[in-house]
């Protein structure tokens, strides 16, 4: 702050301030170098429906990192907004619908609940004198867990009035946008002008001094964090209109882009400093860069990397920059000239690595002539879907299109997000495997206006309109898994049930069809169900606990493969003789397991065959073709018998 | 450079930072087996100068000799090859590792590739003999004392084979015991060889044990005299003018009393204290380090507990452990730890300025950023803060005009009574009487002072009363007409449980 005042009195006017501004705010400059190299490298990019896009997707990420900012100006952390915006939005939704409740009281009571999670984060702070680490840590996980209880673990879908809250005004201003600039001012209003902003400043630089001098340091803090809790209330509310779906799984690792968010904009984790304006700046990096990553279709697994490596490197441009102002510049300046240089160095490194980064990365480089189609798939941190990647993939190439395979991580809102840039790139049509089929609903809309055919794949999309849906049958394979299982234990015996993610269409479907097939072995008792989440490591945690609680089992039924693997782990030697294990899906290690035994059987979907079929249907849309509106990929129990044939 | 016993050499040395030229044309001479004092006060450059010989800055013109070559200081390990060691005021000790292992920080010797446990601790233990203290190795730094740190500090420091050993104000955090048994370490450190830069504001330390003294004045070199010169010599060479009265209180008549504290107790730290303090007088609280008078300070201002006994301001009693009650009856503290406890050093003058006064100038949630801005004004120009702007950092002022913020966030709360904890600690001889001169002014407008103090012709100098505490309990009070240093001490060093029971008897 010192050196500021120092240099401005010294300073004039015109480029001579704009330089100083750009020097001053080093974050400010790298989203500066990003925008231009993205329009440089995207001829997409520089559209004002695309920067509208990436306003409303910075949008959830930078509400929450405004109410981020003020905890971490206080020298807190604040690590639960992501699960407190998801409650928040569940309960919205859900006393909103189920509850019968009238909208606007639905919105008080969605944001009183964010406000309430704060308090008891500040509460545990201030007179538990718990970490805040710890004890939003803690929050951060009864928050998620009372979201899935609200909800009971299923998306709930929004009223219309409270979906308009995604919608735009005046027909081109995205209101997710107009939220994030009003929070924005009332934060910057917050921190600059109120008595609860100034003490931030104070008890984050210095607390002890602040308590000597009088401040109610205690109350404070809990003021502070409920600040930020009512912020995430609000981005949850956000979130959810724009999904026009709350999901209990929704806004996952969100606190930690708003961290990045709030550090990215100058702010130390060691409090006393940061500005609302550079949290804005923070968020907008790292939305500029999602953007600009799905539009030069950067591979979905380098993207990951370059977004670390932008945000390292934005933040040492800042303390690279704020070095040199603290070191001496007097005198004759030659060192600090040559510190200058040193950090337009930096900024020339970073705009060149960005560059090179996405150019070099920039897959299968476009000629003109060649269409193109989009993937947006849940996820790739599963076989299966990997597999659905690679038989669109040869798909595509035989038919010599150009083909962006995106990858949502399980978050609806990040597809969505992935969504709107496919549509604002005008492809010829996009396939979509929906993390959420209600959530998925307004994106794929909003392709449908701009003319542009989806096809589904795997999953379906509600309340849009899809040209087809390519699945596999997830009811009736969880009817044959039971099936297989039963006839295997001869009728006879105790299972347990591992369940996929919480929430999740697959996990759902899949347990209905399993309960449904098991109706005809009365003989067959279920003594446990419990969620994996789909996850290899998951799945051996909670059958390792699970055989502590029934170590007499007969059978295993899990809803995926990798959870049938790590079952298998657990369950050692008795796996495939004392205990019979079921897995779904076909994946070529689940394949594998069949083939040697330890694995009984698996309800094989055919991901290659999905991803084929889906390229090609979409590709007949694209041509105006006429399409049946669910094509069905045969599912069939692989064992040991019929492996060998199965390809996957 | 002829002279062969020189060690280190420093010629005009230039140093500007972003608006301060630091040190403008520095010289300095150091010979083998010599003590030389640098004196100047506070903002002269002292700092700035050691910083350069232990690489933490770089001069920007100048030149630096060690054994009449020049050098480059550029970081830690340039001055640590050039046997050149810094004790600084704010030690350099991890508080969880032991003794051993803070002298061997970083070169722990090894054995297959294993810290050498036994060998660091032996040759820990030789280093803790040769600086005569008594303590294990293994013993956790956090467990000792300030002035047990400090040897330790020496002790690593001779653990590098130094020959150059500085020392800034190494006195200023000891009680009169300990400064002694600094002072026999020092004279035995000269007596081995070692050149010693000694920093300090204390005068008579000089004579005590220095040979020679440069004096710095606004990053210049001012003069360079035998330690035998007079003390009034060098506050002239120091400040560049004389000063008159050093400690120049002004007595009044003393008004109804405007802080009463009676029985105040915590267990194990301080017993059954009572006093009190009447408007327009100075109280002194005067003892050894360690005797409870810092907490019996922030029990009456309400920052810590207390489990029995009574504070009353101005006639109503104050809540226990509340802060804001002590403050809403006017009383004020000024803490001892200066940037720990007294500012938000990131903060600007301004905001440091405000803080007191933030609530009182906040409607309706918002603050009014523009009565801030100029009472802040107004009292800095009162106080004469020494500043580039409102907007300065904290952390960028020195230590005197530091402490004046800390004082002006009072005076702008109108704090009636003041609690002034080590008020001049680390303060230049001309801060301090412009400190000094403050306490007048506040006295004289019907204030009450209570002030802590180590420095014991500062509590005479300036008190118009003075308690003494020993042992967690006032062991005496004396009037200012009776207060001398031998009284004093006698009474800081008794034990007031026997001297009541015999005073009792002798009644």
């Amino acid at each position: 702050m010192a050196s500021d005042t120092i240099r401005s009195s010294a300073g004039a006017g015109g480029a001579a301030g704009l330089r100083r501004l750009l020097l001053d705010n080093g974050a400010l400059t790298a989203l500066i170098v990003l925008v231009i190299a993205l329009s440089a490298l995207s001829g997409d990019f520089l559209t004002t429906d695309n920067l509208l896009n990436i306003g409303v997707q910075a949008a959830v990420t930078a509400i929450l990192a405004f109410g981020v900012t003020f905890v971490i100006v206080a020298a807190g952390i604040d690590l639960s907004v992501g699960s407190v915006a998801a409650l928040s939005a569940t309960v919205l939704a859900w006393s909103a619908t189920d509850a019968g409740v009238p909208v606007a009281l639905a919105v008080v009571l969605a944001v009183a609940t964010g406000t309430v999670c704060g308090v008891v984060n500040g509460f545990l702070v201030s007179y538990g004198k718990l970490p805040p680490f710890i004890a939003t840590l803690a929050m951060l996980s009864v928050a998620r867990g009372l979201s899935l209880v609200v909800s009971q673990g299923s998306p709930i879908a929004l009223p219309e009035s409270v979906s308009h809250l995604g919608d735009t005004l005046g027909g081109w201003l995205p209101v997710p946008v107009l939220v994030m600039a009003v929070m924005g001012l009332i934060t910057a209003f917050v921190l600059g002008r109120t008595y609860i902003g100034r003490s931030m400043y104070a008890i984050g630089g210095n607390e002890e001094a602040s308590r000597l001098s009088g401040l109610r340091v205690k109350k404070q803090k809990i003021a502070i964090y409920a600040l930020s809790g009512l912020f995430a209330a609000a981005a949850g509310i956000v979130l959810a209109s724009r999904l026009s779906s709350a999901q209990p799984q929704a806004a996952q690792g969100y606190e930690l882009d708003a961290i990045a968010a709030v550090v990215i904009g100058g702010a130390s984790l060691a409090g006393g400093t940061g500005k609302a304006s550079g949290t804005l700046i923070g968020a907008l990096i790292l939305a500029v860069l999602r953007n600009g990553l799905n539009l030069l279709s950067v591979s979905a697994f380098w993207q990951q990397v370059v977004i670390g490596v932008v945000i390292a490197l934005a933040v040492l441009l800042d303390t690279v920059r704020r070095r040199a102002g603290a070191t001496p510049v007097g005198a004759g300046g030659g060192g600090g000239r040559s510190r200058r240089a040193g950090t337009y160095l930096l900024a020339a490194v970073v705009a060149v690595a960005v560059v090179g980064a996405t150019s070099l990365l920039h897959g299968g480089s476009s000629t003109a002539a060649q269409r193109k189609i989009g993937l947006s798939l849940s996820t790739l941190n599963n076989p299966f879907f990997v597999q659905i990647r690679a038989g669109a993939e040869a798909e595509a190439r035989e038919r010599g299109v150009d083909l962006t395979v995106t990858d949502a991580q399980n978050d609806a809102s990040r597809q969505a997000n992935q969504l709107q840039n496919f549509t604002s790139e005008g492809l010829a049509s996009i396939v979509v495997n929906p993390v959420d089929s209600d959530a998925a609903g307004p994106a794929v809309r909003a392709a449908n206006e701009a003319g542009i055919p989806v096809v589904g794949v795997d999953r379906g999309v509600n309340k849009a309109e899809t040209a087809a849906l390519v699945a596999s049958d997830n009811v009736e394979g969880g009817v044959l898994g039971a099936r297989a299982l039963a006839e295997r234990l001869g009728g006879r015996g105790t299972i347990v049930v591992l369940q996929g993610q919480a929430g999740t269409s697959a996990s759902r479907e899949r347990g209905a069809g399993f309960a449904e097939g098991l109706k005809a072995y009365p003989g067959i008792t279920v003594v446990a169900r419990q969620p994996a989440d789909f996850d290899r490591t998951k799945g051996l945690d909670v059958m390792s606990n699970l055989l502590q609680a029934h170590p007499g089992i007969d059978g295993v039924f899990a809803e995926n493969d990798e959870m049938a693997l790590g079952a298998i782990r657990a369950l050692g030697t008795k796996a495939g003789t004392l205990v019979q294990v079921v897995g779904f899906d076909g994946t070529p290690d689940g394949l594998q397991a069949v083939a040697d035994g330890t694995l009984y059987a698996s309800v094989a979907q055919q991901p290659r065959e999905l991803g084929r079929i889906a390229v090609e249907n979409a590709l007949r849309a694209a041509d105006g073709g006429k399409l049946s509106a669910t094509v069905k990929v045969p599912v069939k129990v692989v064992t040991k018998e019929n492996a060998a044939g199965f390809g996957g | 450079m002829s002279d062969p016993d020189e060690l280190l050499r420093i010629e005009g040395i230039r140093k500007t930072f972003p608006g301060v030229v630091a040190l403008d044309g520095v010289d300095f001479a150091l010979r083998r087996g010599e003590v030389h004092v640098l004196l100047g006060e506070n903002g002269a450059g002292k700092s700035t100068l050691i910083k350069m010989l232990s690489g933490a800055h770089t001069p920007d013109a100048g030149r630096i000799l060690v054994d009449g070559e020049e050098v480059r200081i550029d970081g830690a390990h340039d001055s640590e090859r050039l046997g050149i060691a810094t004790i600084h005021q704010e030690f350099n000790l991890v508080p969880d590792l032991s003794v051993a292992e803070n002298i061997y920080l970083g070169r722990q010797p090894r054995r297959f590739g294993m810290v050498d446990r036994k060998r660091m601790e032996a040759d820990a233990g030789d280093l803790l003999a040769r600086v005569g203290v008594d303590v294990s190795p293994r013993t956790p730094v956090r467990e000792l004392g300030i002035a047990r740190m400090q040897m330790v500090e020496i002790a690593k420091a001779l653990s590098h084979d130094t020959r150059v050993l500085v020392m800034d104000e190494p006195t200023a955090v000891l009680t009169t015991g300990e400064v002694e048994k600094l002072f026999a370490i020092v004279r035995q450190l000269r007596a081995d060889g070692v050149g010693v830069v000694f920093i300090t504001h204390h005068l008579e330390e000089i004579a005590a044990l220095g040979d020679r003294v440069t004096v710095i004045r606004d990053g210049r070199t001012v003069g360079q005299v035998p330690a035998s010169t007079g003390e009034d010599d060098l506050v002239r060479l120091m400040v560049g003018r004389s000063i008159e009265q050093q400690y120049p209180r002004e007595r009044g008549d003393a008004g109804a009393a405007l802080l009463t504290v009676e029985g105040l107790t915590r267990d194990g730290v301080f017993h059954d204290v009572g006093f009190e303090v009447r408007a327009g007088e100075v109280v002194g609280i005067a003892g050894l380090v360690g005797a409870g008078r810092t907490e019996v300070a922030r029990a009456v201002f309400g920052a810590d507990p207390y489990d029995s006994g009574s504070v009353r301001a101005g006639g109503a009693s104050v809540r226990r452990h509340d802060v804001n009650a002590a403050m809403a009856a006017g009383i004020g503290l000024v803490p001892e730890d200066r940037k720990g406890q007294g500012l938000v050093l990131d903060a600007s003058v301004q905001d440091n300025l405000g803080l007191v006064t933030l609530r009182g100038a906040t409607r309706a949630g918002l603050v009014d950023l523009r009565r801030q801005r100029e009472a802040a004004e107004r009292i800095a120009g009162r106080l004469g803060v020494r500043m580039a702007g409102l907007g300065q950092q904290v952390r960028t002022l020195s230590g005197g005009n530091q402490q004046k913020v800390v004082i002006g966030k009072w005076l702008l709360a109108d704090a009636r009574v003041l609690i002034l904890d080590e008020p001049t600690r680390g303060i230049d001889v001309g801060a301090k009487v412009e400190i000094y001169q403050l306490i007048n002014e506040l006295t004289a407008a019907g204030a009450a002072v209570l002030m802590i103090s180590s420095d014991l012709p500062e509590v005479l100098g300036m008190s118009d009363r003075v308690l003494v505490m020993a042992h967690g309990r006032i062991a005496g009070e004396l009037p200012a007409g009776e207060a001398t240093q031998d009284a004093v001490m006698a009474l800081a060093v008794s034990n007031p449980l026997t001297t009541e029971t015999e005073a009792t008897r002798g009644q």
